[in-house]
């Protein structure tokens, strides 16, 4: 029982950061209806914009995420420009393509750029004033601060998020947006602004997770594969531009995966979540959340 | 105030008006009527910028407003309030409210007192106001839906077929809803299939027909029936 505990604690910090990617992606989707797959590759670079801020800037921490929050913001700037603005008018397959083509371009500029070697953020919590002030014992579970830090950050900045899409302009127009982009168009929204701000979001929640990831796993030039792949089950299982559903759907994702290594085995850790992928799609498409709505 | 000059318009290559023109005076109320294909809801999306005008000119207030986005032409005083009773479904009633007002968002006091305004003018909206827009009737989505234009501040606001799919008793509803828009001082142009309806209200007609205007007439100087019937129902062209 002791150990139940401790797996579902490290479910839910795993689970946190595909929140954090799965969000994004799910925004990116659902208000601009782009199928990012270089989504992963907003997390990679955050990772290593992460390890060049402490490691080679000897930035402190905080000066140190809104480096990457920098980084992200360019990146999703750039995607932006990339896979959105030139194809407004084409439909999802061409973001699709292109996407593709931008997540490989990434990868390879930063296997030039940082190398093949996988690296690893070493972070001294004990010279970050209030983390290394936090409890890392809680009964039976055992967090170091490196990896508590990656609930509550999660915790926060979804906080943030909602009450940002819920109660102002800026994210009434984003959610206008992904309802009914001519009306909203009437109302005055802009599109540019709006997807700019999207691809921004996306990517400073992707890239906050990679960095806060860094320093408990290895960054590495194709580290986001995989992580937009759980990002994209995580996306169809809370459905497709549900960002509550999102959120859920991605503690769940984390909890099953950290569950059935555990009990199961550790080679189906990955497997799981793309089961849970195909049953949703055969038996309820529209997301374990969603509900059927017809599009108009 | 609102001048539509000989317009042709369409989507890709296919043409859908070949010269539209029509003029709606400040004040006035005037409908265009047509049958289904005809290009009555296309003339709108030309008005507000939807559809790119190919020839021809959109004149508002004396000013050519061809180029200019469609997003930036609410705050010219020009409101749509589009078919199909269309709302932001997954919002709520005052959020889709708020949602009109969003290009003078900074106007804080302005827009809670058009908020009350629209309250009362539609107090089934001031009812529902947490529901989710998604919830309400045909008739309450219509009233949304001008209640949301309201909240631009329009000087001209357009029409597109608000009597579509509703119950005879919801269209006299809207029928005086409209009438009181007039009253605001509002200048109107309702686009409708709903002949008797247009009638009743507007002071001007014209009748839309292959994507050109084929008839036009004040109201009130004793319309035949049979004549507007005619154009309407596609009798010979003249």
């Amino acid at each position: 029982m002791d150990l139940f505990l401790q797996y579902m604690a490290n479910g839910v910090v795993i689970g946190s950061t595909y929140v954090l990617v799965a969000v994004g992606l799910t925004l990116i989707f659902g208000i601009l209806g782009v199928v990012n797959f270089a989504h992963g590759e907003f997390y990679m670079i955050g990772g290593y914009a992460g390890i060049v801020a402490i490691t080679v800037l000897k930035l402190p921490v905080l000066p140190a995420i809104a480096f990457v929050l920098l980084v992200a913001a360019v990146v999703g700037i750039a995607a932006e420009a990339i896979l959105h603005k030139p194809m407004k008018n084409h439909d999802a397959t061409s973001s699709i393509i292109s996407s593709f083509g931008l997540a490989v371009a990434l990868q390879n500029a930063a296997l030039v750029v940082m190398g093949p070697q996988p690296q690893r953020l070493n972070l001294d919590v004990s010279k970050i004033p209030v983390l290394s002030s936090l409890p890392t014992d809680f009964g039976p579970v055992f967090l170091p601060q490196q990896r508590l830090l990656i609930p509550i950050a999660t915790v926060l900045l979804i906080a943030i998020l909602y009450v940002v899409l819920r109660y102002t302009w800026t994210g009434r127009g984003l959610r206008a947006m992904a309802q009914h982009a001519t009306v909203a168009r009437l109302c005055g929204v802009r599109v540019e602004r709006v997807a700019i701000v999207t691809f921004i979001t996306g990517a400073a929640l992707a890239g906050t997770a990679g960095m806060l990831m860094s320093s408990v796993f290895f960054v590495y030039p194709i580290v986001g594969n995989m992580i937009a792949l759980k990002a994209f089950t995580v996306v169809i299982l809370g459905g497709m531009g549900n960002v509550a559903g999102a959120a859920v759907a991605g503690l769940l994702l984390g909890i099953t995966e950290s569950l059935t290594s555990a009990y199961i085995s550790n080679a189906m850790r990955d497997v799981v979540g793309f089961v849970f992928v195909i049953l949703v799609l055969l038996f309820r498409p529209q997301g374990l959340f969603g509900k059927a709505v017809e599009r108009s | 105030m609102l001048k539509v000059d000989s317009i042709v318009a369409g989507y890709g290559r296919t043409r859908i008006l070949h010269g539209v023109s029509l003029e709606v005076p400040k004040g006035g109320l005037v409908a265009l009527l047509g049958g289904n294909g005809t290009g009555k809801s296309t003339t709108l999306k030309a008005i507000v910028g939807l559809v790119a005008v190919q020839e021809g000119q959109v004149v508002l207030d004396g000013k050519v407003i061809n180029d200019v986005p469609a997003e930036q032409r609410a705050s010219l005083g020009l409101s749509l309030v589009p078919q199909g009773k269309e709302v932001f479904a997954g919002m709520s009633v005052e959020e889709n409210l708020l949602m009109g007002a969003y290009h003078r968002r900074r106007d804080r006091q302005g827009i809670a007192s058009d908020l009350e305004g629209v309250y009362q003018r539609f107090p089934r909206l001031k009812e529902r106001r947490k529901v989710n827009a998604g919830m309400l009737s045909g008739g309450e989505r219509q009233m949304l839906s001008i209640g949301r234009s309201l909240m631009a501040r329009p000087s001209v606001l357009l029409l597109d077929e608000p009597s579509a799919a509703l119950a005879p008793r919801i269209v006299e509803e809207i029928a005086e809803a409209i009438l009181g828009l007039r009253d605001l001082g509002l200048t109107l142009l309702l686009v409708e299939q709903n002949v008797g309806m247009a009638l009743d209200i507007a002071d001007h007609i014209y009748v839309i027909r292959g994507g050109r205007i084929a008839y036009e007439r004040e109201v009130g100087d004793g319309i035949a029936m049979e004549e507007l019937q005619e154009f309407y129902l596609g009798g010979q062209e003249h």
